[in-house]
């Protein structure tokens, strides 16, 4: 089951005639975060005095028979400037395991600032038995981040997974999650 | 005048990737791009700014083998690298 095809978030358009939604500066809704759209990534410029290194933590729901482990402990990365970073799963049973992750940061403040482009998390995983695959997160800190003065003494951030079981019937608190 | 979005102390709430997620790569087929990458980082202090060549690499792997929608590179934040690529070109007409 793939998701490449998942839309990108909608970049600003002029609200035209017969559109009854413009989406504009002001109109992105409490929930949402400053735009992150490819339109962003393209034109963002690296911050390159604001060293921020990224620690990666791992784990796995007890229920969930896999190794799974970040393939770095750490990277340092400048708001503005995509960076990847792996973590490694293996199925150690000998059954065909599906697993489903969440993520977290830390400090909560900075999570707003924290955007995914891509990653692993959120969708079915499957993992036949003995199977060891890379895991890819594709990232970058907003550019907002060095504005905010709420960040100013950040220079940690930590990301964490967390795979669980996707059985049948069990529903697991995660967002979109079927 | 209204202020900016206030964020307050709300707890961390996780979001979905931009583009969804990575397919698995089950056979392994950028699994060399993704050493060159690590190499680079462990060179390099783990400073990504040095191994950005190395990521552009690993991601364009997949990009060929249908383990991620192809995008132009400007779009993941690599157009500084595709500028020296061209000029790099330019220099060997």
């Amino acid at each position: 089951m793939q998701c490449r095809d998942r839309q990108p978030a909608p970049t600003l358009e002029p609200a035209g005639p017969g559109r009854g939604e413009g989406i504009g500066a002001t109109g992105l809704g409490g929930s949402a975060v400053a735009g992150h759209d490819s339109d962003q990534i393209e034109t963002m410029e690296p911050v390159k005095d604001r060293i921020i290194k990224v620690t990666f933590n791992a784990d796995v729901h007890a229920s969930l028979h896999w190794n799974f482990r970040p393939q770095q402990t750490e990277i340092y990365v400048v708001p503005g400037e995509t960076a990847l970073a792996f973590y490694k799963a293996k199925n150690s049973t000998d059954k065909p395991v599906i697993g489903i992750s969440t993520y977290n940061v830390v400090p909560f403040e900075a999570g707003q600032y924290f955007n995914k482009i891509q990653c692993f998390c959120f969708e079915e995983q499957r993992l036949n038995p003995q199977e060891e695959v890379d895991m890819p997160v594709f990232f970058f800190i907003d550019p907002e981040f060095a504005e905010d003065p709420r960040m100013a003494n950040v220079d940690l951030i930590t990301l964490s997974y967390t795979f669980f079981e996707a059985k049948e019937g069990h529903i697991l608190p995660l967002p979109g999650y079927q | 005048m209204s202020t900016a979005m206030n964020f307050g102390s709300k707890s961390f709430t996780p979001r979905p990737p931009d583009k969804g997620a990575f397919p698995l790569d089950h056979l392994g087929e950028c699994k060399g791009f993704k050493e060159k990458f690590m190499k680079c980082l462990r060179e390099n202090s783990f400073e990504n700014a040095l191994c950005r060549q190395e990521s552009k690499e690993y991601l364009e792997c997949r990009m060929e083998r249908q383990l991620m929608a192809k995008e132009p590179l400007e779009k993941l934040g690599f157009k500084d690298l595709i500028d020296e690529k061209s000029e790099a070109k330019l220099k060997t007409l």
